[in-house]
This record gives structure tokens, C-alpha cells and sequence, in this order.
């Protein structure tokens, strides 16, 4: 019998054990070739028109994949190493030599991983077409996918794997080596002592976090305040996060056990004890999961939210089906006709909308576009009567009415937080080639009629100060119009833009719809899958490290059992500590996650109603997180209670 | 009048099936009187441990009926079995048993804590119980600590803390030095004489059955034979038990 024959006796006896470290090695594969195959698939990249940004995105995605997989392959393989430890003692005992043991965790290493590479790659074949699927349903896309083999993908998943393999492997080789034989025999005794709890830095966890929390409530308008405020903000999470679990747990496990007539009751002294001892061996998975948690909930919020509210942002950024400035000639009648002659979109409403385009002073305004002087911003002034117009052609209830040197400032995007009374009051002066022009803002308009452009400020003056100001500088005419279904002119939107000169500002808001949906599309896609990667892998490594626990803590409930514990009783205990586990990190990373999307809220990143799709996508955490921990009591509880 | 405590009668115990069909043990009688301080001695695979097993509700033999303090533990069911484990019997092991994630204090106040007692009246116990086995300075530490003496005498205030009907100790003296195992055993002794504790001891070595008032001594898991200490010293006793152990044989010897 060979060595290799051994290796291979090994993996296939011991399945059971290994079945761990090889489920999580096929899941990794998996995640990872679904990924690659989507970024080499025809369908997909065809279906983008901005394909070169996709792939640019998909690489990212990818470079963090190729490193979240690692670690995650990492981290089974030691788990699975110090099972094994007292294995590879006893051939050492035994006298086998050194090197022999060596070379058979590196064969069996080896065999492991290729099994895991070749069943991943099947696997993943088939759901890359479901994800394909999936994907192009997203982006409101009607074409088959075929059903193929993604070579490119099958070469680049088979590197990347083998790379992670010889050298996990390796490790495996160096294994004999790197620890005395003692060592090997007592690894089931490390890290399992009831935690030293310093008050001081349960103290300074609970400070980083409140202060990291309270950081997220700032304004953050510069980007210097900004990019302090982020790094202060994460890395007060992590640390905190961290101390957390290191010390301020077990400092309230410590308190709740002070209370001696509750503490000495029932199970209770069982699970709080056990869960005192693990604490400290669990704080890194703990901060793990948390951390993780709240990473993949805030990037499913956003991604969801974005697709979310895009139909939104494309309102806010295109009012109209189209628009474009009139240029007086046949430009406008060629535009009008092929407008009005597409018979699947009839024109619902359609205008002339005056605009004047001025130079103001509004140094007494809090909120000026960056990039631009406050004495003379660009402005765009409306007419009541236009805007009135404009806003019952778009079927709104908004509307104004002003006189003499009243105006209205329309709200600019992105400035979500100014009220009122940021501007009533207030003056601006209107610059005009023969003087300065002041006006009073009496009120706020929620929502532009004209396309957005930066800098976004439009304010709508009185009729007389709009005719007065118009004989001097000529406004120039945005004609628009509504069309019915407008998500779909998309051969209307072709034909336009390829007629319209640069300077007509010709814009549809089929391209704004279009644009926004590609983007939100794609991220939700790669957040949700990501996301999807991120929660399989925290159930797992709780799961996991659950079920060693378990076997560790056979003997303990074995004890129980005979001292008078009941089946029941034990079930009960085992999902009371379990939900501890579970439940810890999943509300510090709600937490987390909350003041994560706070503070990109705070920064503009996600705009529009958001509430709707971040409470969906952290229901459907909590609910695979629920399935996971169901299974992790039935799994703990069979090992320990049979 | 004197209450029998256990109660066995023509106990069987069967392993296996179809054509490999293996006896533990064959019509056992057993009867411990309330007060009595019994030793169980057999050669290896003997069946004294599965006989211990079945007084201690671990294990349901195959026919015969086991009645203890008055209840036949056959006829109920797993929770019911727990509790009267709890209430009712106490256990000491060769390996000890302790939880090594409680303190000392806690392992022995465990059975309370799950039979939800009283905490004044639980401590008391608990201090009454640690004077009594000289634990009281290693209360607040944890098992690892301790040496195997301390532990086996944390794992006896353990059986004991609750007042059971019977203790069953499996082999107490098999992990602990020659010193540790006398104190253990005149613990044991003491508890029987003073408090009127009933005892079921499985042991393999003649020094700790010469401590019993009587010892039983299985076969192939037949009853072989019986001594009684009666006025006996304990030296007397102890070469007695060397003397049916010399007929016994089956590699008993060589442990003594």
C-alpha cells in the first residue's frame, strides 16, 4: 500500500469529519466560478450597452471575492486542522516518520481540493444560468439564456483554486512540523477558560461605539470632513465591535451571574457558565459575524435601494418624457414630429417652458453647489405662471403664487436636509447687465419642472420681476413633453439624440430611467450576491464552529444527563446558547448597519425613500439567518443529545 | 421497619441478535436494604457495570423488573426518569464527571440549582457538605485546578447534596493515589455510618471493597457469590475478599 493509497483510504473513511472543511471548499468554488462565468457570458455583456463599466465592476467584485474566499478557505482548513490534530500526534507516536505524515496531509489536502474544485465547477454551472437569469430579469431584459460552458471561466476558477490549494496543502505538509507532539495532543484544550473581564475596556468598547454611532449623525459636508469622519466612524466600529465581544459580554455574563437566587436556578448556572467559557474563544468569530453582517446588510440596503428608487430619481432628474431647448428652426419641428407620430406614446401634455439663465449672489444662502462662487452662481429663473403651468401639465398639486419681489427656491437634489427656514427670508440679488436685481425667498418648492443639471438651482420669480429681467437677458425656451409608458422610447430616444446638436441639451427620460436601472440593476446584482456570499458564509462559520463545540461538549451533556437533565431540558439549553450566539452578532450588525446607511444617507449615497427597501432586505436576513440557526440547534442537539 | 432501597429481580440484559446473541447478565436478584453500604466486584466484562448502569436509569435491561425506594423505574418515561435521577440518586464516577466549565462550588450545588431549591437553604447545604469533605477553600476554583483527590471529593458532595435514596459509585477510587483513595473511602464510610447514606459501590479493587459491610461478586454475569463483613474488621474483611477473588480469577488477580 502506497502513501497515496493511505491519503486516499483517509479522505474516504473519515468523510463525515472532513465533509466540514469539504462542504465549505465546494461552496467557495461555487460562489466564486457562478461569479467568473456571469463576467464571461455572452448574454450578459451583450445586454449592457456600458459593458466596458460592467466589466470594470465585475473585476472588483471579483478581487474581492478571490480574497473573501481565501480567508474563508483559510479559515475551515484550520478549523479542520485542529480536529485533526491529535490524529497526526498519534502517527507520530506511532512511529510513523515525520516526512511520511507530512506528504499524506499534503496528498490528502490535495485530493480534497481537487474533488472540492471539480464538484464546484459542476455545481456551479448550473446555478451561473440561474443567476443568469436572475440577473437579466433585473435589468427588465427578455433574452434566452443558453445553457453553456464557460471555458474562460472554467481556466480562471481552476488558477485562482489551485493557487489556494497547493497551498493550503502546504500548511497541511508543514503541519508535523510546526507543532511539538504535546501540543498536537492538547489541542482540544486551547482557548477554553473563563475570560478575564477588564471593566476598563468593556468601558472603552461601549465608548467607541457610541462615539462611532454618534459620528454618523454629523453632517458631513466637505469631503475632508468626509474622509475623517468614515475612518473614524469604521474603525470605532471595528475596535469596538471587537472589545465588545472580548470583554464587555462576558463582563454582563459575569454581572447576570451575581444575582445567585436566578443564577443557581434550572439550566441557567449550565448555559451561562458554558457560554462564559466560550466567549473568549468565540470573540473573533463573533466580531467576524457581526462585522460581516453589517456589511452585507448595508450593501443589499443600498443596492436594493437604489433599484429601489430609481423610477424616483429618474422623476426627480427628468420631469419630462422629453426636453430640449428650442432652437427656433426646423429642429423643433422635426423633434415635434417624430414625437407626436410615435403611436405607441401619445403625447399626454406638452409646453414651452421660459427660462431665463442668470449669474446671482447667494453668499446669504447655507446651502451653495460646491465648485461654484456664491457671488455669482449660475441660476435658472422660472415664471410662477410657467412653473404653475409645467406643474399641472405633470399632474402635480404643487404650485405658487407670487408678487412683486417674492420668490421660491426649488429644492435642489441632493440638499434633502435644508428646510424652509433656510430660506424664507433670505435674499439673493440677481445679477442683470444694468443692475442688481433683489429678491426675497417666501417659500420652498419640493420638485423641479425643468431636467436636472448641475449646479441645480432654479428659483421661480413673480411674472412682473421674470418680464422685467426677460428685457434684458432673452430667456431661451425648454420645449417638453409627456408621453404616455414613457419608460419605454427607446427608438424615439435613439432618433432624437441622434438628430439634436450638443447645445439643444436634448435629454429623455428613457435614458435617465435607462442609465439608472443599469446601475442599479448591476449593483443590486453584485451587492445581493455578494451579500448572498457574505450570508452563507457567517451561517457557516457559525454553524461550524457550533458543531465542534458540540462534539467538545458531548461529555458535558453527557454528565448532565446523568446527573438528572432531561432530553427536554438539554434541547432547551442547547437552543438558548445557541440563540445567544446567533442572535449576539446579528443585532450588532443591525446596528451596525443601520449607522452605516445612516451615514451614507448623510453623504448622498442613497436618496429617495428608503425605509421600504432596507426593513425587505433586513427581513430577508434575519429570515436565512433563522433557517440557520434552525438548523444549527437540530444539528447541536443531535450530537449532543443521543 | 427496614425498607429495601433497590430492589432488582431476575434481572436480564441481552446484547445483539440473530445468531450473535451476547448475555451480560443472566437472572440477577438483587436487594440493597436502606443504611447498607454494598460492593459490587467482578472480573472485566463481567457485567457489573451494566448492572450499575440499569440502577442508575441509564440503561433499561432486557426482562426482570429494578424497584428503587419504593418506584419500579421501568414503567416511566424518559423526563420522569430524569427527575428521579435528580431527586433520588446520587453518582460518583472513576473519571469524576465534574463540569469543568463551574466552579467547584457550582458542581456541587448543581442538582440543587436544577431541582430549583432555595438559595439560603441551597448555600447552607452546599458549606455543610464542603466541611464535611474539607473542600471548603477550593470552592471558587475551577475543576482544572484541583488535584484528582479534590475532585473526586467535589464529585462525592456532588452525589450527596441533594439527600438521595441511593448513591451509586462507579469505580470512585480508580483514577486517585493510594492516600487520596483512603480518604475517599472513609468519606464514604463515614457518610454511610453517621447520615445512614446507602451506598452501592462498583469496584475492581479488594482495598476499597473491604470498606463495604457487604460485597457481591458477579460471574459472566451470573451472581457467583456474596460476603458479609458482619463483625469482621476491616483487615479480616479485606483478606476475605482476597480469597474469593483468588477463586474468581479471570485476570482479577493481577490488579491486586
Amino acid at each position: 500500500m502506497t502513501l497515496f493509497d493511505i491519503a486516499k483510504k483517509n479522505v474516504r473513511g473519515n468523510l463525515r469529519s472532513y465533509l466540514i472543511y469539504f462542504v465549505s471548499m465546494i461552496f467557495s468554488v461555487i460562489v466564486y466560478y457562478t461569479f467568473v462565468s456571469l463576467q464571461y457570458s455572452e448574454e450578459i455583456q451583450g445586454s449592457l450597452q456600458s459593458s466596458e463599466v460592467m466589466r470594470s465592476v465585475f473585476m472588483g467584485a471579483s478581487i474581492v471575492l478571490i480574497l473573501f474566499v481565501s480567508v474563508f478557505i483559510l479559515y475551515s482548513n484550520s478549523f479542520f486542522t485542529k480536529k485533526r490534530k491529535k490524529e497526526v500526534g498519534l502517527y507520530s507516536l506511532l512511529g510513523i516518520r515525520k516526512k511520511t505524515i507530512g506528504r499524506m496531509l499534503f496528498y490528502e489536502n490535495l485530493i480534497m481540493g481537487t474533488a472540492g474544485l471539480a464538484a464546484g465547477v459542476a455545481l456551479g454551472t448550473l446555478l451561473s444560468k440561474l443567476f443568469t437569469m436572475i440577473f437579466l430579469k433585473l435589468l427588465d431584459s427578455a433574452i434566452e439564456v443558453s445553457f453553456g460552458i464557460a471555458w474562460e471561466a472554467i481556466v480562471n476558477t481552476t488558477l485562482v483554486f489551485a493557487v489556494i490549494i497547493l497551498f493550503t496543502s502546504f500548511r497541511a505538509y508543514r503541519l508535523i512540523y510546526r507543532f511539538k507532539l504535546i501540543e498536537l495532543f492538547q489541542a482540544d484544550k486551547e482557548g477554553e477558560q473563563a475570560p478575564k473581564a477588564s471593566l476598563a475596556a468593556a468601558v472603552i468598547a461601549v465608548i467607541l461605539l457610541s462615539g462611532s454611532y454618534w459620528l454618523a449623525f454629523q453632517p458631513m459636508v466637505t469631503s475632508q470632513q468626509m474622509g475623517r469622519n468614515f475612518l473614524l466612524f469604521i474603525g470605532g466600529m471595528i475596535v469596538g465591535t471587537y472589545l465588545l465581544f472580548r470583554f464587555a459580554i462576558g463582563r454582563l455574563l459575569r454581572a447576570s451571574q451575581a444575582n445567585k437566587s436566578r443564577y443557581y436556578k434550572g439550566m441557567k448556572i449550565v448555559d451561562t457558565s458554558q457560554l462564559l467559557f466560550r466567549i473568549t474563544g468565540n470573540t473573533r468569530t463573533l466580531t467576524m459575524i457581526a462585522l460581516l453582517s453589517a456589511v452585507t446588510l448595508s450593501a443589499a440596503g443600498v443596492g436594493y435601494s437604489m433599484y429601489y428608487s430609481n423610477q424616483q430619481n429618474a422623476d426627480e432628474a427628468a420631469p419630462f418624457s422629453y426636453s430640449f431647448i428650442s432652437t427656433g428652426g426646423s429642429l423643433d419641428q422635426q423633434a415635434e414630429r417624430i414625437i407626436t407620430e410615435d403611436a405607441k406614446h401619445p403625447v399626454m401634455a406638452q409646453m414651452d417652458i421660459p427660462v431665463i439663465v442668470i449669474k446671482g449672489d447667494v453668499s446669504a444662502l447655507s446651502y451653495v453647489p460646491s465648485g461654484f462662487p456664491a457671488d455669482e452662481l449660475p441660476l435658472k429663473l422660472i415664471s410662477a405662471r410657467a412653473y404653475n403651468k409645467a406643474s399641472g401639465a405633470l399632474n402635480r398639486k404643487e404650485n405658487v403664487g407670487l408678487s412683486g419681489n417674492q420668490a421660491a427656491a426649488i429644492r435642489s437634489r441632493y440638499s434633502g436636509d435644508l428646510t424652509l427656514s433656510d430660506y424664507k427670508g433670505h435674499s439673493i440679488s440677481l445679477i442683470t447687465p444694468q443692475e442688481k436685481r433683489t429678491v426675497t425667498f417666501v417659500s420652498l418648492l419640493e420638485e423641479n419642472v425643468l431636467r436636472w443639471s448641475y449646479p441645480d438651482v432654479s428659483i421661480v420669480v413673480s411674472d412682473s420681476v421674470f418680464n422685467e429681467i426677460a428685457r434684458h437677458i432673452s430667456p431661451v425656451i425648454y420645449k417638453v413633453y409627456k408621453v404616455e409608458d414613457q419608460q419605454t422610447t427607446k427608438e424615439v430616444t435613439n432618433q432624437l439624440t441622434k438628430m439634436a446638436a450638443e447645445d439643444v441639451q436634448m435629454s429623455s427620460y428613457y435614458t435617465v430611467y435607462r442609465e439608472g436601472l443599469e446601475n442599479a440593476g448591476l449593483n443590486i446584482f453584485i451587492l445581493g450576491f455578494l451579500g448572498l456570499v457574505f450570508l452563507a458564509a457567517t451561517g457557516s462559520i457559525i454553524y461550524f464552529k457550533q458543531l465542534t463545540e458540540a462534539h467538545a461538549d458531548k461529555a458535558r451533556y453527557d454528565i448532565l444527563r446523568k446527573i438528572g437533565v432531561s432530553r427536554k431540558e438539554v434541547r432547551a439549553s442547547v437552543a438558548k446558547q445557541t440563540f445567544f450566539v446567533f442572535a449576539l452578532p446579528l443585532a450588532v450588525g443591525i446596528g451596525h448597519s443601520s449607522m452605516i446607511l445612516k451615514a451614507l444617507t448623510s453623504i448622498n449615497l442613497i436618496v429617495g425613500s428608503v425605509a421600504v427597501p432596507i426593513i425587505t432586505s433586513m427581513a430577508v436576513y434575519v429570515v436565512i439567518y433563522l433557517a440557520y440557526y434552525m438548523l444549527t440547534v437540530h444539528s447541536v442537539n443531535k450530537i449532543v443529545n443521543n | 421497619m427496614i425498607q429495601p432501597v433497590v430492589e432488582a429481580k431476575q434481572v436480564n440484559k441481552v446484547y445483539g441478535g440473530k445468531g450473535n446473541v451476547y448475555t451480560a447478565l443472566d437472572q440477577i436478584d438483587l436487594t440493597v436494604q436502606e443504611g447498607e453500604f454494598v460492593g459490587i466486584m467482578g472480573p472485566s466484562g463481567s457485567g457489573k457495570s451494566t448492572l450499575l448502569n440499569m440502577l442508575a436509569t441509564i440503561d433499561q435491561p432486557t426482562s426482570g423488573d429494578i424497584v428503587i425506594a419504593g418506584t419500579s423505574i421501568l414503567k416511566m418515561n424518559e423526563e420522569q426518569l430524569s427527575i428521579f435521577r435528580r431527586d433520588r440518586l446520587g453518582f460518583i464516577f472513576q473519571d469524576f464527571n465534574l463540569l469543568d466549565t463551574l466552579t467547584v462550588r457550582e458542581n456541587i450545588l448543581l442538582p440543587l440549582a436544577l431541582a430549583k431549591m432555595n438559595i439560603h437553604e441551597l448555600e447552607r447545604r452546599v458549606d455543610e457538605i464542603a466541611d464535611k469533605f474539607g473542600i471548603r477553600q477550593i470552592l471558587d476554583k475551577y475543576p482544572t485546578h484541583i488535584s484528582g483527590g479534590q475532585k473526586q471529593r467535589t464529585a462525592a458532595s456532588r452525589a450527596i447534596v441533594s439527600k438521595p435514596s441511593l448513591i451509586l459509585a462507579d469505580e470512585p477510587t480508580g483514577a486517585l493515589d493510594s492516600k487520596s483513595a483512603t480518604d475517599l473511602l472513609e468519606s464514604l464510610r463515614d457518610l454511610n455510618e453517621q447520615d445512614k447514606s446507602t451506598i452501592l459501590m462498583v469496584t475492581h479493587d479488594a482495598f476499597a471493597a473491604s470498606y463495604c459491610k457487604r460485597v457481591l461478586f458477579i460471574k459472566d454475569g451470573r451472581m457467583f457469590t456474596e460476603l458479609v463483613k458482619g463483625h469482621a474488621n476491616r483487615k479480616e474483611f479485606f483478606n476475605k475478599v482476597l480469597d474469593v477473588l483468588s477463586v474468581l480469577g479471570g485476570g482479577i488477580s493481577d490488579v491486586i
